[in-house]
């Protein structure tokens, strides 16, 4: 192996390949012309283009990344890449779906549409499997992890494109104060300067010498940056552009380094020099494998030294085949024959010149007919201007049907576009945003005017000069077209096919039907026969649909108008999109300052908004969660439990005015509350429903620390400041959340006074000195800890509110001084069990945005003698007074040995037919539900109509399998309603 | 404690700083109570910031300032000045010390390896020396204070093992 040379397999085959070439022009190198099977007819299908308009020579790289639908044309080979073609079985020459192809003749325009509309059930049980099974062409990976990342620019200038427009920008704006960011697709500048040999010097130079000369100085220049092997993709508002950075351009992938930048791009102004797409012509068989694009053909050998075939036949309409003619004289290699569509009037003298002097068959005023051959081009016929057919032994065919500029980006950004009658293509006529085109991708073909456009367009940047550069070409500067979109066949078979969507298998034939059938809008026409919607979006053939299609409808093309460039400009990765944010970094995650301690002691962890939190611990491997809820639960109530409260949210009110302001914004009262002591309370949103609750610590009239739901911790914080920022600004308050200064523990049970004794043993945690609802600062070691004493479980509690430095250390001091007590640590799942058998509620599970504290029957949390609060209005309307509403009651099955399931319906009739015909009658929905090992059956809180008024009467709860079970409405407090537990 | 993180042009140091989150009009008493604790005065505008050799005062909001002692304090002092400050009704002073984190970024190429977690603008003409910003990086919200020659980026401390996972992994790629 030297240096150069790179093996790689295509179908199994090995082929060596130089560095730096594309699959396709290392097959090209190979003379492997047959690359894949189209979409739909599985024809033979070669290399069309040579860079990303190609619609044809799609492949699957297998690797780690089983890369489907690549495009030869722009992936570059690596040692040992295994590349296989897609879309056939069993191999590539011998392929059984081409029976399609044999069946052609009914797959017309709208096929499906048309097809598989009956017998009923057909499309569920038959057609929709089969075409899933059928459709598509490669194989997406199974097991793919990404490494793709997001990299964001804030930039002056954005300049897409690093051909000779892009660089002469550049060029401009080197130096500048302006910070500027040139995107080159390929891995080298240059873009026509390297792709052909329409330019012979510049500056009296070598292009490559130039080339090099400049790409030195943008180097050096501070402001500007260049990425190569980028493209951008899409076009946003606000000059915000995204593009994509092949990091593996002829290398293995990485499964270490990322393969894909994303870049994100936001620029004051962007300069387009995006350049061109040379666009085919339709005539018989103009897919077969050998006919490719003339300036393609041209890129080939200038760019990667591969001549595709040395005696090619060259079919144009236009004058930039010139160069390529030339080239192929230089190299020895003489064309076949040059057909020519214009009369011989308009064709250049140098055209002529070179064809006379070498002698090259020459055909103006003519057209190709068709090609024929099976797996590739064999024979090529050509309609002379007197209507006579001329056979021509060739294998390849280099067609040039004219040039499109490259407007994509330009009508993704909303620029608004005009058809040039000269040039036969629409150009950049509007911008929408601050967007400059330049070179060919405004229209602009001739090179020595490309300076002065540069010049003219760019001066109203600050800082910039007028640049000079002489530009010598090959041939004539002028461009010159003449209009042809399909030639005229000799259709003498049913097989043979004038394609004018090659990636979609669309022919000009499904246009003309598509007309007659009334499809005659281009965004309809486009729909039905799916022309121009394949990942190649038309590049090369959907303004030879326009002409067509104007044809047929006798309208000039810009009365039909073009149809919608959306982006992405090529297709991006998926994985690309997601940057890291995938697997453990698909969200960002928040812990508390215990959770190494709860890994450490087999906690399940439970997502509550971006929290871990412990769920349930698992004493022994085999636990299920039910087995370890039901331990913890009942150990709480037997002697002690401690949970890792820390997410509460948590929010430090003061100012003159802050009791005023806390008694706005909670249903409860406290004017009348003791300094030091605590309140359970409930806030509502301005419609009167609950929103959130939590604890209100009094230390002052001027201050107060209050608590709210784990998830709502943001939500509350905002509301609060909206009110005290819009709505009150005449109240002296502020706020502060400090939900992250405290890891807050809640340790209850029969037995949790004993332990908190031990632990901070200078404290009298006596009832009389430490009552329900009260609180207290405390100075431990040489830190402070706030204890509150308050219980979410119906037992005897209290709440340590301590700095998370030392929230571990406090956390184990706990355990150590309960090594005799039995202290168990409880989840989440643990908790919703105990505060249900207390009947307390869970905002979010017993509310859902529809609930009042009235449907709760929390009214005793609303002070009464408050002349306001948030809801408080909305309390009195008729609909939320009215006493039909659902209400909480608590649910207990008739026969205990049945469980109830959450969520389920509640319903009068015992009765559930086995067809559901009509709508059952719902009384409401089971919101919690639990066994509780403490009362030995399951007990369930819902929310019913009349609630109320239904408890002591039996009604029905529905089971997943369409069953019923009939339980006793009782009131929501099934364990220690007298609160002797919790008052202890 | 502080833990490095470092790749090619990027360093990336944690510190351990204490914060007090103070609320306020910033003018009168605020500025009185303030700068007897500090001895600075409270920046005029919004996402500005002014420095001594033991404190960074930053403004963030029309009545929202940041105040980071650069050199630790014993606790009871720091509790102290907190509660002095309270004292005066017309703000409010809430400890954050333990709830934050901070990490001193620096190197010739910290603004490109920022740009790979966040879309923020560091060129010096948006986000010129002595200023901040609240923004997200690594999809978390954070607040970055522009000392010249580095930044200083804290978050909520909940987030800290994953915000440190993401600072490793974009050094690793």
């Amino acid at each position: 192996m030297t240096d150069n040379k790179i093996y790689f397999k295509f179908d199994g085959k090995r082929y060596g390949g130089n560095k730096g070439d594309t699959i396709a022009s290392a097959l090209l190198r190979n003379n492997v012309k047959l690359v894949g099977r189209s979409f739909k007819y599985h024809r033979p299908r070669g290399i069309y283009t040579c860079g990303i308009e190609e619609p044809n020579a799609l492949v699957q790289i297998i690797n780690e990344y089983n890369e489907p639908n690549v495009r030869a044309t722009v992936k570059k080979i690596y040692e040992g890449m295994v590349v296989k073609s897609q879309n056939r079985w069993p191999s590539l020459k011998t392929d059984f779906g081409s029976v399609n192809n044999l069946l052609s003749p009914i797959f017309s325009a709208g096929f499906y549409y048309k097809t598989f509309m009956g017998p009923k059930g057909f499309w569920k049980n038959l057609y929709e499997p089969l075409i899933r099974r059928t459709a598509g062409l490669g194989k997406p990976p199974r097991e793919f992890k990404s490494k793709s990342t997001h990299l964001h620019h804030n930039i002056d200038i954005l300049i897409v494109g690093g051909g000779l427009s892009g660089l002469l920008a550049a060029k401009k704006l080197a130096g500048t104060d302006k910070d500027v960011l040139l995107i080159e697709r390929e891995n080298e500048l240059g873009g026509i300067l390297k792709n052909s040999n329409k330019v012979k010097s510049v500056n009296d130079q070598k292009t490559s010498e130039w080339l090099e000369k400049t790409e030195r100085l943008l180097k050096n220049s501070a402001n500007i940056k260049i990425l190569k092997n980028t493209t951008v993709t899409t076009y946003n508002y606000s000059n915000h552009l995204t593009a994509i950075e092949d990091r593996s351009v002829g290398i293995e992938p990485d499964n270490k380094k990322s393969e894909l930048v994303l870049h994100k791009i936001r620029t004051e102004n962007t300069i387009l020099a995006n350049g061109h797409i040379e666009r085919f012509l339709s005539f018989r068989n103009n897919d077969l494998p050998g006919v490719m694009l003339a300036a393609s053909f041209e890129k080939y050998i200038q760019r990667y030294d591969v001549v595709p075939d040395n005696n090619p036949v060259i079919f144009t309409n236009n004058s930039s085949t010139f160069s390529l003619l030339k080239l192929l004289i230089d190299r020895k290699s003489m064309p076949k024959a040059y057909v020519d569509v214009r009369d011989l009037k308009k064709i250049e003298k140098e055209t002529l010149d070179l064809l006379e002097a070498y002698n090259i068959p020459f055909y103006p005023k003519s057209e190709i007919e068709g090609c024929d051959g099976n797996s590739g081009i064999k024979n090529i016929s050509v309609r002379t201007k007197k209507n006579k057919i001329i056979k021509i032994k060739a294998s390849m065919l280099c067609v040039s049907g004219g040039i499109n500029p490259d407007i994509h980006l330009f009508t993704q950004s909303k620029g608004l576009v005009k058809w040039d009658e000269k040039i036969l293509t629409f150009k950049p006529e509007k911008s929408f945003q601050k967007t400059i085109t330049l070179g060919s991708v405004s229209g602009n073909f001739i090179f020595k005017d490309i300076i002065d456009e540069v010049n003219k367009k760019l001066n109203f940047i600050d800082g910039v000069n007028d640049i000079d550069l002489k530009i010598e070409v090959n041939g004539s500067e002028e461009f010159n077209i003449k209009e042809i979109w399909e030639t005229k066949n000799n259709n003498n078979s049913l097989w043979s096919k004038s394609f004018i969507d090659l990636q979609n298998d669309v022919t000009t034939k499904d246009l003309t039907q598509a007309i007659r059938e009334g499809f005659d809008r281009i965004e309809h026409l486009k729909r039905f026969t799916t022309n121009s919607m394949g990942t190649d979006q038309g590049k090369i053939s959907s303004i030879n649909a326009l002409g067509i299609v104007s044809k047929l409808l006798k309208k000039s093309v810009s009365e039909v108008g073009t149809t919608t460039y959306r982006p992405p400009y090529n297709p991006v990765s998926f994985s690309a999109i997601a940057g890291r944010s995938t697997y453990e970094f698909y969200d960002p995650e928040r812990k508390t300052p215990i959770h190494p301690w709860h890994i450490k002691h087999n906690a399940v962890f439970e997502d509550v908004g971006q929290w871990k939190r412990p769920w349930y611990y698992k004493k022994y491997e085999n636990e299920t969660m039910n087995e370890a809820v039901q331990r913890e639960s009942k150990q709480v109530r037997d002697s002690a439990g401690i949970l890792d409260g820390s997410t509460l949210g948590k929010i430090e009110i003061k100012g003159k005015d802050a009791l005023e302001f806390v008694n706005m914004m909670y249903t409860n009262s406290f004017t009348k509350m003791k300094p030091m002591s605590a309140k359970y309370a409930l806030m509502l949103g301005e419609d009167g429903m609950v929103k959130d609750d939590g604890i209100v610590c009094k230390i002052n009239d001027n201050h107060f620390i209050t608590t709210t739901t784990s998830g709502g911790a943001a939500n509350v914080l905002s509301h609060m400041e909206e009110f005290a920022q819009t709505e009150w600004p005449n109240l002296n308050v502020y706020l502060n959340s400090i939900t992250e200064q405290f890891a807050t523990f809640n340790i209850s049970g029969p037995k949790s006074r004993i332990i908190l004794s031990r632990v901070f043993n200078n404290i009298d945690f006596s009832n009389h000195k430490f009552p329900y609802m009260t609180f207290n600062t405390f100075d431990y070691l040489n830190y402070k800890v706030r204890i509150l004493r308050a219980s979410f479980t119906g037992e005897q509690g209290y709440e340590i509110y301590v700095p998370p430095k030392y929230a571990l250390t406090l956390w184990e001091r706990i355990f150590y001084y309960s090594r005799d007590v039995d202290l168990v640590p409880y989840g989440t799942e643990t908790m919703h069990l105990l505060r249900a058998e207390k009947g307390y509620i869970i905002v979010g599970q017993e509310t859902d945005g529809t609930v009042t504290p009235l449907d709760l029957n929390l009214n005793w949390m609303i002070g009464k003698k408050k002349k306001d609060f948030i809801g408080k209005r909305s309390l009195t309307r008729s609909d939320i007074i009215k006493g039909d509403r659902k209400q909480l009651v608590g649910l207990v099955p008739v026969d205990k040995s049945y469980g109830i399931e959450e969520g389920q319906h509640v319903i009068e009739d015992k009765n559930i037919p086995s067809q559901i015909d009509k709508p059952i009658k719902m009384l409401g929905q089971v919101t919690s539900s639990y066994f509780s090992p403490t009362l030995n059956h399951s007990i369930a809180m819902a929310l019913i109509k009349e609630g109320n008024r239904k408890i002591g009467s039996q009604i029905y709860v529905s089971t997943s399998n369409m069953n019923v079970i009939p339980v006793e409405v009782v009131k929501p407090s099934f364990f220690d309603p007298e609160n002797k537990r919790l008052l202890s | 404690m502080t833990r490095t993180f470092s790749g090619d042009g990027i360093y990336i140091a944690q510190r351990d700083f204490q914060q007090i989150l103070l609320r306020g009009k910033g003018d009168g008493r605020f500025a009185e109570t303030v700068n007897g604790e500090i001895s600075l005065l409270p920046p005029k505008d919004n996402l500005r910031m002014i420095s001594n050799e033991n404190y960074l005062f930053a403004k963030q909001s029309f009545d929202q300032w940041s105040l980071i002692c650069l050199k630790n304090k014993e606790e009871e002092a720091l509790s102290r000045m907190i509660n002095t400050m309270n004292s005066n009704d017309e703000l409010l002073a809430s400890d954050c010390s333990y709830g934050q984190v901070y990490f001193e970024f620096s190197g010739d190429k910290m603004k490109d390896y920022l740009n790979k977690l966040t879309h923020f603008d560091f060129r010096s003409k948006k986000f010129p020396p002595l200023t901040i910003a609240q923004t997200l990086i690594a999809r978390i919200d954070c607040t970055i204070y522009n000392l010249e020659d580095k930044y200083l980026i804290t978050c909520n401390k909940s987030y800290e093992d994953y915000f440190k996972k993401r600072l490793q992994d974009t050094i690793d790629l």
